[in-house]
């Protein structure tokens, strides 16, 4: 392995379209960076805008949330109160000045697995590019 | 401007009424520009009210404080009614409740006095010190004028009004069941500048500010005590099952603190300016919820504490809202 | 979830799948080191009989509490491994998966990374396992009946197949008589046969099954509740006619004060009628209606002298006293059935259908061709003196279907057949008649459609590839404009009677039950099936099904055969006796919720509210999930402020430790 900086991106798909089409892209032994880990949840209605904060606390140099296309929820509404919820979010950690590429969403059908693969690459080298997040990492506070 | 024997005989039969617990007030406190919050339960105590620019109380926090103690078998909750004197901004802050069905329309009489902003206590400080004894104060035309101890001070309205009292746009409660003194303008420009000022630094630059700021937390709470909003019995951010963040009083988990209680607000901050008053560190609070409550307004075009019958923001989306965030 | 869980690790080769990339031995041996973690194996293909009954043996042998499988997509395997941990007597919902498959071995090829990675994602499994619950799969008695909303053929078709197979039906219909638009067909494609002929005994065994209570001239005002509880209620319009008493016999509709002013609906607009009248002679029932808002008695309080009804009806079935009653039934499933309506043709203002009389839409021409239509089946034109046989005619297609600039773009599937079939009737009716169809396609998909094509055209019908781009008035002739685009021909057809093959679009009416129901509509506004290619006939909501062209434009046959599949769909739960409720479901802490109501309003299921307890003598209230109606999306518990509101087997606590195990940067 390269001693290039490896990032560690923490992504939440939704079970009915993104990690759906994750798998996809699996069977079709597309390829892509394994910087990126699945947490999966059955909606990203359930993603609390918390568990970003959470993540990049813990570890975690980006954030990914994934869902379905707008219209396309299974649950009929879920991803239309994570774009907000999320949106929100991101403004607010913009602003105190948390790069905005450390936490991206984005919409991948289960019928998209190009789209899982370039999603997957654009985030793993915008934040190889930033580099590791160390601006409130809980294991960096020296005693 | 506010008639005070107006106010304090509409406390009085407020408070002499049947149905009516208490009545939750300002009055004058026990030294220089101090005003306490009061609870009043007679008439007679009602002589004792005050609203003055030294009223910076949100007494809104007050209707959902009171713990609901074990009713002892055999006898009835008291269910009678909380009278509340409130500002432009509280009145937002029982609409909000409202809204959230915290409390019920009939549970309150709401007292409604229109304000022309309230001081910070640094301002005044730096042109007049404190005093041991009590000092008046009350708003005359574009002007403060303070009763102090060796006479009367004028000082122009603007140069000692706290800031979010300078953008102010809703001096008048928007909902009262008496309302008391005459209408007031609200502030031409509505707009935080020092949000835009952060906004306009670069992303390192906001970091380092906002990195000084939250290592100085000291974890408190007194802005989570103070806010009307934050009413839950059990705040998650003390759960230790699970533990969102840690007790440590260090910047990491400060940040997510005071990130997470921005965020709990959204949509839900009617800029009292309280948490940013009582922060004992002096965290720029206020510019947290008002740079959210910004984003609110100009993309979702919701402002919290105006209307009892709409859907709370945190609950609702629009087909069309933005996406051009989202890959 | 307070004692120590005994965790038991399986990592799968399956087969080379993930063996040939990632060091599966390496990812036991690190599993078995952490925390509660009682064996960890690999095996070949964990799916197989032997690999699920080594997980059993562990299971009753080792006393495990967990089962973490880190094998394929849970997408894949998730029910096969419930199903184990169920065999063996462990709750099925202390399973937990790791895809080290799908998003390991087959998309990165790095044998070390995608170890390393295997490696994280199970211990992000594991510690997500520790903290699982056992979860109840509640069985919930569903009601053996059916209530099925509209009664066209598609309505009709699911009554008698769910009767015959013993169950109670509802068949509620918003007009007079059930028949639908199947009724105001003359004949069918491609067969020819007489509608009204295959239809009648439908209606009629539908009238007389033992298991089905129609009610005609009724409309759905309330649903509530869930799949094998639906409770509905059924405003029964009052028709003013007892129908106890009324006999059939039409002497009221002859002596009626209005006779033959009222357009009538069944004949699209062109026929009249009554105010009080039989939609047609075959209806069913066949009781007379008074319709409330052209009777004289009813809108005026007064009729002459007295209503003639009234006076000529012998059994005396008039009643002016009659009200709306309200019917309460307890239902299992539910059939959307409520058909169509054709294009409005008048917005396409430059066709003339507003503003001549010959231009007519192809429900009119079916009305005209039809033997219970207002010519008794000649097909005329004009007025009075001037009717005559028209000999110029001309088929225009494609109008308000495939056409953005009224918004329908899609095809209305059943047009080219039926235009072929208005024309061969026109030619049968008037043999030396000219007539020509203008076309953008011609789509004769079905069993015997293209055959049926070609007879039509050999009969002498010319098919012209060109859309018209105006209609106007030259004399007493009708002039198409239009190009005959396969021989880039501009011409001025005059003709004496142009008709518009007028698209399908949803009905109306359909709003009502749509917002009833909260069902979808997919993008052409049809109601929208809960898979495009496996559930046609489901919605995403259980125990709501969707039968005929409510769900997209289809001719007869497809109505028929998805009328069917609705039905033995809805028989499903009915036959079961009851329904299996999702058991990951929201739950709410009582103690911390603080009633702000926000889940409820968020719920896109309405399976939240707020309900009033006691709390140590105080009278609160907080929020209360109704496990059958709730789906287990979570949307509730992202929202919740106070984090009570929490989704069984995704709560806070459960993906927190998720999120620390992959966080966390161990080497």
């Amino acid at each position: 392995m390269s001693d290039k900086f490896e990032p560690n991106i923490v992504a939440f798909l939704c079970n009915w379209c993104s990690y759906a089409g994750a798998d996809l892209a699996g069977t079709s032994r597309i390829q892509y960076p394994y910087n990126i880990k699945v947490i999966r949840v059955m909606c990203t209605g359930r993603v609390n805008p918390l568990y970003i904060l959470n993540a990049l606390q813990q570890g975690a140099d980006g954030v990914l949330v994934s869902g379905c296309h707008p219209g396309d929820c299974h649950y009929m509404e879920g991803n239309m109160f994570a774009r907000r919820r999320l949106g929100l979010m991101k403004d607010l950690m913009e602003f105190v000045g948390v790069d905005p590429r450390r936490f991206q969403m984005s919409w991948v059908s289960a019928s998209e697995p190009n789209k899982w693969k370039e999603v997957v690459e654009k985030l793993v080298e915008e934040t190889r590019e930033l580099g590791p997040f160390e601006q409130f990492q809980r294991n960096m506070i020296n005693w | 401007m506010i008639d005070l024997d107006k106010l304090r005989n509409t406390a009085a039969e407020t408070v002499s009424r049947d149905d009516v617990k208490h009545l939750v007030g300002w009055k004058k406190g026990t030294f220089g520009y101090r005003v306490a919050p009061c609870v009043i339960e007679n008439a007679e105590e009602a002589e004792s009210l005050v609203f003055s620019p030294l009223c910076a109380a949100n007494l809104a926090t007050y209707i959902t404080l009171p713990e609901k103690l074990p009713v002892p078998k055999g006898e009835q909750p008291d269910d009678r009614k909380t009278a509340l004197m409130v500002k432009g901004c509280d009145s937002r802050a029982v609409v909000q409740m409202l809204v959230e069905q915290g409390i019920d329309r009939d549970q309150v009489v709401i007292i409604g006095c229109s304000c022309q902003g309230v001081v910070d206590l640094q301002k005044v400080e730096e042109k007049f010190p404190e005093p041991l004894d009590t000092v008046e104060a009350e708003w005359k035309e574009d002007k403060i004028v303070f009763k102090l101890p060796d006479g009367e001070e004028e000082v122009a309205r603007d140069e000692v009004l706290a800031d979010n009292c300078l953008i102010c746009r809703y001096p008048n409660p928007v909902i009262a069941d008496v309302s008391l003194g005459s209408e007031v303008e609200p502030a031409k420009d509505g707009e935080d500048s020092s949000v835009k000022e952060i906004e306009d630094l670069s992303l390192d630059d906001r970091w380092e500010f906002w990195e000084k700021e939250f290592s100085n937390c000291i974890r408190c709470y007194s802005c989570r005590n103070v806010c009307p909003m934050c009413y839950c019995d059990d705040c998650v951010m003390d759960r230790l099952n699970p533990a969102w963040i840690y007790r440590s009083v260090n910047y990491s988990e400060n940040t997510v603190f005071n990130l997470s209680r921005a965020f709990h607000l959204v949509g839900r901050c009617v800029d009292c300016g309280e948490c940013e008053r009582v922060c004992p560190m002096g965290l720029p609070l206020g510019k947290l919820n008002r740079k959210l409550a910004r984003e609110v307004r100009e993309k979702y075009e919701y402002e919290p504490g105006l209307d009892p019958e709409e859907k709370p923001f945190q609950a609702s989306y629009r087909p069309d809202d933005q996406e051009d965030f989202i890959l | 979830m307070t004692e120590k869980p005994k965790i038991g690790v399986y990592v799968c080769h399956c087969g080379i799948n993930i063996a040939s990339t990632i060091d599966v031995e390496e990812v036991a041996k690190h599993a078995e080191e952490l925390p509660g973690v009682v064996t960890a194996k690999t095996y070949a293909y964990m799916c197989s009989d032997p690999g699920q009954i080594m997980v059993r043996e562990d299971i009753e042998n080792l006393g495990l509490t967990r089962v973490v499988v880190s094998a394929c997509s849970p997408r894949m395997h998730e029910p096969t491994f419930r199903k184990t941990l169920r065999e063996a007597g462990l709750n099925p919902y202390y399973l937990e998966m790791a895809n080290i498959r799908e998003h390991c071995s087959w998309v990165h090829p790095d044998s070390e990374a995608a170890t390393k990675k295997a490696k994280k994602l199970i211990e992000a499994s594991i510690a997500k396992s520790r903290l699982l619950e056992p979860l109840e799969e509640k069985e919930v008695e569903a009601e053996p009946s059916t209530l099925i909303v509209g009664g066209g053929v598609a309505g009709i078709q699911a009554a008698l197949d769910i009767a015959d197979a013993g169950y109670q039906v509802y068949l509620v219909e918003k007009t007079p008589s059930v028949g639908g638009r199947m009724a105001q067909l003359d004949k069918t494609f491609p067969t020819l046969d007489c509608s009204a002929c295959i239809l009648t005994p439908k209606m009629v065994d539908v009238t007389s099954h033992p298991n089905i209570e129609l009610m005609t001239y009724s409309e759905v005002e309330n649903i509530d509740g869930f799949i094998g509880n639906f409770d509905v209620q059924v405003r029964k319009k009052a028709r003013y006619v007892d129908t106890d008493k009324c006999t059939g016999c039409g002497d009221c509709a002859q002596e009626c004060r209005v006779k033959n002013k009222i357009p009538s609906e069944y004949n699209a607009g062109i026929g009249k009628r009554s105010a009080i009248y039989l939609p047609f002679p075959q209806a069913v029932p066949a009781k007379f209606t008074i319709d409330p808002e052209h009777c004289l008695y009813l809108t005026r309080g007064k009729c002459g002298k007295s209503p003639k009804c009234e006076e000529v009806c012998q059994p005396g079935a008039i009643n002016f006293e009659q009200e709306d009653e309200i019917v309460d039934i307890k239902v299992g499933t539910i059939i959307v059935a409520t058909g169509f309506d054709v294009f409005d043709a008048s917005r396409r203002p430059e066709l003339g259908y507003q503003d001549y009389d010959n231009v007519i839409t192809a429900l009119e021409m079916e009305r005209l061709v039809s033997a219970s239509g207002p010519t008794g089946g000649e097909l005329l034109i004009g007025e009075g003196e001037e009717k005559r046989k028209p000999k110029d005619i001309a088929f225009i297609k494609c109008v308000g279907s495939r056409d953005e600039s009224v918004g329908n773009e899609y095809c209305s599937r059943v047009c080219c057949m039926y235009t072929a079939k208005l024309a061969h009737l026109v030619k049968e009716k008037i043999p030396d008649a000219n007539v020509r169809v203008y076309y953008m396609d011609v789509r004769a998909f079905g069993k015997g459609f293209e055959e049926f094509y070609d007879r039509v055209r050999r009969e002498g019908v010319r098919y012209i590839r060109g859309n018209p781009s105006e209609i106007y008035q030259n004399g007493d002739k009708l002039v198409v404009q239009v190009e005959d685009t396969l021989t880039a021909t501009p011409m001025e057809d005059e003709v004496d009677l142009v008709v518009l093959a007028v698209g399908l679009e949803p009905r109306q009416e359909t709003k009502d039950i749509e917002s009833l129901l909260r069902l979808s509509k997919s993008s052409d506004q049809f109601l929208m099936e809960a898979h495009p290619k496996l559930r046609p006939v489901d919605t995403s909501s259980d125990g709501i099904f969707l039968a005929g062209c409510c769900q997209g434009p289809k001719d007869i046959p497809d109505t028929v055969a998805q009328a069917k599949g609705a039905a033995s769909s809805a028989l499903m739960p009915l036959s079961k006796g009851s329904v299996t409720v999702e058991a990951q479901v929201a739950e709410v802490d009582q103690n911390t919720c603080r009633g702000c109501g926000f889940c409820v309003e968020i719920c896109p299921y309405d399976a939240i509210e707020l309900e009033e307890i006691n709390w140590f003598g105080h009278t609160v209230k907080v929020a209360k999930v109704n496990e059958a109606l709730c789906k287990g999306c979570g949307s509730c518990s992202a929202g919740c402020l106070s984090g009570s509101i929490q989704a069984k087997s995704f709560r806070d606590l459960q993906i927190l430790p998720q999120i620390a195990a992959l966080g966390v940067n161990k080497e």
